[in-house]
């Protein structure tokens, strides 16, 4: 076939905003006035931003999302391409420093409705119970306010909305099952169910991933194009645009795109009375608002919390702890790459289908406490370029002659828990920005116990490829995800909000988002972040006024609120073991 | 019945299996093979699903009613009126459902990226668009064996489970071209229509080979042989249409190609099942997504019609 | 024989490992003969149509470098992926693109405390290299052998370049070499052209991919059919580090380099 049948692909013209070929949003949305006083404030409609804003509208709140990034039409606005797709990270200046800096922009920040959902490779592990007090385990990081009883129904129910596809039995952690049946293999999952079976590992396959692996209302499944991390333009892989945004806007929230935030203003009452950001053109704006949640990820939550500086709280807006930016974590996620005699193709299917959590948890036969997972990576070529340049110093005529042999080559990611430390931090740099506020500045350092780990975890990774029929086996060290930054407690003495969000300081500012994270495990973050978010969404929904107009502390936990999912949740998927 | 057809010797079996057939007193027999097709049917509908996700509702229907299919052909083993009320009502029901999963399918295929601008891409990737129909098969054996008579019975017609309520609905001569049909069934007159089908299932189901090895690049010269073989037993079954010769000569010649085939496809299948990543110790993973092992035996289905077919007689002029 | 070469230096193009004598350049290396990305674009949707063409039809004019800084990057570019096994017409530019993104200071979204802006980068790199050529090899580098040039950038390449310290101490080495062939390594490999070569299936939406395991090639796309060939005499830049890793303290710092020649079969 040399064209699809009656011609070349055309975009529909129509006026609906897409969110995938078949799902639309209703526009226009409600629009709120400045002066009115909204209920919430949310910065940020990433992950956490675009639950928050999805609950609290269906529970019947005003509710207005600001985003920095644009509000996405996929399309029109998203590509099937790694070059093109420059536009969903956040790629505003910051600087990362320390013995091991952190690259940022496309490796874990996302930029425009969804934020890091549209650009993630959707992993969805849940964190293990273990990872709720590792310091009373291991003497290590620190323990989590909650237990992971008390984030369980969220996770359950956020893999319902996703929804999350993997095996009917996920043995590690919390043993549990999935609504949706696990996904085809390609070439690197085959790699790392016969390294794994060959070494007697146990691997789980098809998942836990957010991607469809069944069609979902007006969502397609998966294709098995490979593009996610450049945004799923079929809507198979969950973000918050595809899977609560559309029923956010149902129900009467407001989305202010291209909305920078500068700062939250703090009134007389020691009570936040809204926030300040530029439009698009610049121009500065005041949202009134009841109550604020920051929801801008670990390193904009943290710089917006800083830049907010004011009277009675110089060192950063509730930062009387003095912990706000610190206890910033990465994940050690050093990409083990394998080439094979036979072809691989490695940029089919989704990078993310198979992994590991073997090594999750803490041996006592280790010199390090905690310990990774081993999951499938599926670089294209730009990226895989990079990492045949750190991995084997290619250049000039080696790398093009690497290059040619892109197609032989696996690629597995190790997901290494790094501890919280507080040398790891994000200050504001003297450096500005284009609208005059400072920038970020990340400083990363590796610890012993880290640095024991990764060893560690990269030698197993390694294991897994040769045992999987590699003749050559090289690596890259680098670093996966952003968490902590304004982690959550319940000393206000060594955290910045408590286990709701709520900063210590002041009652009426929330927080949520990955920076609440007192220690991360090796899990991928985006499920806990949007649990937390329904959990916290759930709280304020219990609380109702009281929010606006009490100083109160309730630190009751309530009930999930099932019926706050979008509705097109139910119906579907399998009876699962949970 | 069983151990009386045991003791006797292999060919005076066939013989008798062949007389039964072609007097239609074959009911308990139909009916336990429908149960069994039902079952195998079943299970790979509910592991074909679960693929999907069942992310509709509608998807477990299927499931449902091949084991209820199951269970009334276990019951119309045992009881005449069992085969003549509950198997024919369920496998009417199936029947419907079938084609309801066919629309389904084909929708399922129009509302994937592409739709059916990308037909092969879509259909090798999206819901198997003649699987429902195949998935008929095992009902229209129910079906058929609830209008014939059983094994033991004397030949003596009864007007007991005959669809005259129906009949009166329909205009007259409908109604007695209806009636009649159903007399000449329960006499094994009916190769016509089993023929017919016989074609479609070999039809539908050398489709499903065909995209499905093409999905694997045909690797194998084997996964050529149902692509061959099927377009012959469709051809040779409506060839049978027309001539009685070719009705007992070619067709049950044919099917038995194709039913041989159908078990070294399932063989193939097995193995291919076992050779993947992991093989035994991911073993129901691999079911799900190695070669599909219950899809050759859709294939030897057809050829079972087929040879079923040719054993029987044709309806009186 | 000579016309096949089209202009280019025939000691500049790959070599036949048995013979040791140049191998001509094509309008397509790599081991996929036919494969063409390009031709499947009425399966791509309109944004990714649009996007792709852009970046073949219409490289960005020249609007960040001034005349010499574009021949001097260029001429970097040259080495750090040298496309002498290409005839000229298929050639993919880098420097166009290279400029394009200084041009509207895009970035990757973060800068090194240990690098100055990305604009400065490119600004006092070449000076850098300059004096590095001059410090090696008495000349400026545009004005070197190719070979000689071949071995300024691999000191950088290496860690370990001799001249203009008071550069790198605010710039390092590590990172300065990262970006340069990160930003070579953008433009290149995300050319249609640079898909062909290396069997990459290109966009894949609306259509998807179908054979998904044993690296079985879609319908539209095409074995190997591997050939050997050596990297040209006068070239420093053939080897590669193969090491194991775990011999490695880091994947990050300079490691010796153990010679792997030409490709593997």
């Amino acid at each position: 076939m040399k064209k699809p049948l009656l011609g070349e692909f055309e975009t529909p013209s129509s006026n609906k905003y897409r969110v995938g070929p078949l799902q639309s949003i209703h526009m226009p949305m409600r629009r709120f006035r400045e002066y009115e006083d909204v209920d919430y404030v949310i910065v940020g409609v990433g992950s956490a931003g675009g639950v928050l804003l999805q609950r609290l509208a269906r529970a019947g709140f005003n509710v207005v999302g600001l985003e920095a990034g644009p509000f996405w039409d996929t399309e029109h606005d998203w590509v099937s391409d790694e070059a093109g797709s420059h536009e969903l990270y956040w790629t505003e200046p910051r600087v990362t420093g320390g013995t091991d800096p952190l690259a940022l922009g496309a490796n874990n920040c996302g930029k425009g409705v969804g934020g890091g959902s549209v650009h993630w490779a959707a992993f969805t592990p849940r964190l293990h119970p273990s990872d709720f007090e590792i310091y009373t385990r291991d003497s290590v990081g620190a323990d989590w306010p909650i237990t992971y009883d008390e984030i369980r129904p969220y996770y359950e129910q956020l893999e319902l909305e996703m929804p999350v596809s993997g095996p009917a039995y996920y043995p590690w952690g919390h043993p549990h099952g999935y609504a949706y049946g696990p996904h085809p293999m390609g070439g690197v999952g085959n790699a790392l169910i016969k390294g794994c079976s060959a070494l007697n590992i146990p691997v789980s396959i098809g998942g836990p991933v957010a991607i469809l692996s069944g069609s979902h209302g007006d969502r397609p499944h998966c294709i098995y194009r490979g593009f996610c991390i450049q945004g799923c333009k079929v809507g198979a892989k969950a973000s918050t645009l595809v899977t609560h945004v559309p029923d956010a806007i149902r129900t009467g929230a407001e989305i202010r795109d291209r909305s920078m935030v500068s700062r939250i203003e703090l009134g007389k009452d020691g009570r936040v009375t809204g926030v300040h950001y530029f439009d698009n053109e610049g121009h500065s704006h005041f949202q009134r608002a009841k109550a604020v949640i920051v929801s801008g990820y670990a390193i904009e939550t943290p710089r917006l919390l800083l830049n907010s500086a004011c009277p009675g709280h110089e060192k950063g807006l509730g930062n009387s702890s003095g912990t706000i930016g610190r206890y910033l974590m990465a994940q050690a996620g050093n990409v083990v790459l394998g080439r094979f005699e036979q072809p691989v193709r490695m940029y089919k299917a989704p990078p993310a289908h198979a992994l590991t959590e073997e090594f999750y948890e803490t041996n006592p036969k280790n010199d390090f406490a905690r310990g990774f997972a081993i999951q499938t990576v599926g670089p294209l070529p730009v990226a895989f370029g990079k990492q045949v340049l750190a991995a084997k110093k290619a250049w000039g005529w080696g790398l093009r002659r690497e290059m040619m042999d892109y197609n032989h080559w696996a690629a597995f990611g190790l997901l290494g828990e790094i501890l919280p430390w507080k040398d790891n931090a994000v200050t504001l740099s003297e450096d500005k920005d284009c609208f005059g506020l400072p920038i970020a500045h990340v400083t990363f350092n590796l610890h012993e116990n880290d640095k024991k780990l990764i060893k560690a975890a990269r030698e197993k990774t390694e294991e897994v490829m040769q045992a999987a029929g590699a003749t050559e086996v090289v690596q890259e060290a680098r670093y996966a995800h952003l968490v902590g930054a304004c982690r959550m407690g319940s000393d206000p003495r060594t955290s910045v909000v408590d286990k709701f969000g709520r900063s210590h300081d002041i009652p009426n500012l929330f927080v949520c988002d990955g920076s609440l994270f007192p220690t991360q495990g090796s899990a991928n973050p985006g499920l806990t972040i949007q649990a937390l978010a329904a959990r916290t969404a759930d709280y304020l929904v219990s609380q109702g006024e009281r929010i606006f107009t009490s100083n109160e502390r309730d630190m009751t936990t309530t009930p999930i609120r099932r019926e706050l999912a979008p509705p097109e949740t139910w119906g579907k998927g399998v009876p699962r073991l949970k | 019945m069983a151990n009386e057809l045991s003791l006797t010797p292999p060919v005076l079996d066939m013989k008798m299996v062949a007389n039964y057939v072609r007097e239609g007193r074959f009911q308990r027999s139909l009916a336990l093979l429908t149960a069994a097709t039902s079952v195998i049917s079943g299970l790979e509908v509910a592991y074909e699903h679960y693929r999907g996700s069942y992310s509709r509702r509608v998807m477990y229907t299927p499931v449902i009613l091949s084991g209820l299919l199951a269970i009334a052909g276990v019951a119309a083993f045992f009881s005449r009126r069992a085969a003549r009320t509950v198997l024919r009502l369920v496998s009417v029901v199936t029947l419907i459902d079938a084609l309801a999963g066919f629309y389904f399918h084909v929708r399922g295929i129009h509302r994937k990226p592409g739709g059916w601008r990308l037909p092969m891409t879509n259909m090798i990737m999206g819901p198997p668009i003649f699987a429902p129909l195949l998935f008929g098969t095992s009902a229209y054996l129910g079906l058929i064996a609830s209008y014939l008579q059983r094994e033991e019975s004397s030949g003596m017609p009864s007007t007991s489970g005959r669809d005259i309520w129906f009949a009166r609905l329909l205009p007259p001569s409908a109604g007695r071209e209806l009636l009649s049909a159903e007399q000449d069934m329960r006499e094994g007159r009916f190769q016509r229509q089993v023929a017919i089908v016989t074609g479609i299932s070999a039809l539908l189901s050398g489709f499903e080979a065909y995209y499905s090895h093409y999905k694997n690049n045909f690797r194998y010269a084997m996964q050529w042989s149902p692509v061959v073989i099927a377009p012959v037993l469709a051809g040779v079954a409506f060839s049978s249409i027309k001539s009685r010769r070719l009705a007992t000569t070619a067709l049950p010649a044919v099917s038995a190609i194709a039913g041989a085939d159908a078990a070294i496809g399932f063989y193939y299948h097995v193995r291919g099942v076992l050779r993947r990543p992991g093989g035994r110790k991911r073993l129901l993973y691999n079911v799900m997504y190695g070669p599909p092992i219950f899809a050759p035996l859709l294939f030897g289905a057809a050829g079972m019609l087929g040879v079923l077919a040719s054993l029987l007689r044709r309806r009186r002029v | 024989m000579k016309s096949h070469f089209d202009g280019v230096d025939p000691i500049l193009c790959p070599r036949d490992p048995k013979t040791g004598e140049p191998l001509p350049p094509r309008s397509q290396p790599g081991y996929y003969p036919g494969f063409s990305t390009l031709s499947q674009g009425a399966f791509w949707d309109t944004a990714t149509r649009a996007v792709v063409d852009k970046r073949v039809k219409h490289p960005p004019e020249p609007k960040f470098f001034a005349a010499e800084a574009w021949t001097f990057w260029t001429t970097v570019f040259a080495h750090l992926i040298p496309q002498t096994d290409r005839i000229p017409e298929r050639q993919i530019p880098i420097v166009a693109t290279l400029d394009h993104r200084l041009a509207n200071d895009q970035t990757a979204g973060y800068r090194y405390e240990t690098m100055p802006p990305d604009r400065v980068v490119y600004e006092i790199g070449i000076e850098a290299i300059d004096r590095e050529a001059q410090h090696r090899y008495r000349g400026k580098f545009l004005v070197l052998p190719y070979l000689e040039q071949d071995l300024v950038l691999k000191a950088i390449h290496d860690g370990k370049p001799e001249a203009a310290q008071e550069i790198w101490k605010h710039m390092s080495v590590h990172r300065f070499w990262q970006m340069i062939m990160g930003d070579a390594i953008d433009a290149y490999y995300a050319h249609p052209w640079a898909w062909d070569e290396i069997g990459f299936g290109g966009p894949a939406y609306p259509r998807a991919y179908t054979r998904l395991e044993r690296g079985e090639p879609e319908p539209w796309e095409v074995e190997e059919q591997r050939y050997v060939w050596l990297a040209p005499a006068n070239s420093a830049s053939a080897e590669v580090d193969s090491s194991p890793s775990h011999h490695a303290e880091s994947g990050q710092h300079s490691l010796p380099v153990r010679s792997s020649k030409g490709a593997r079969r």
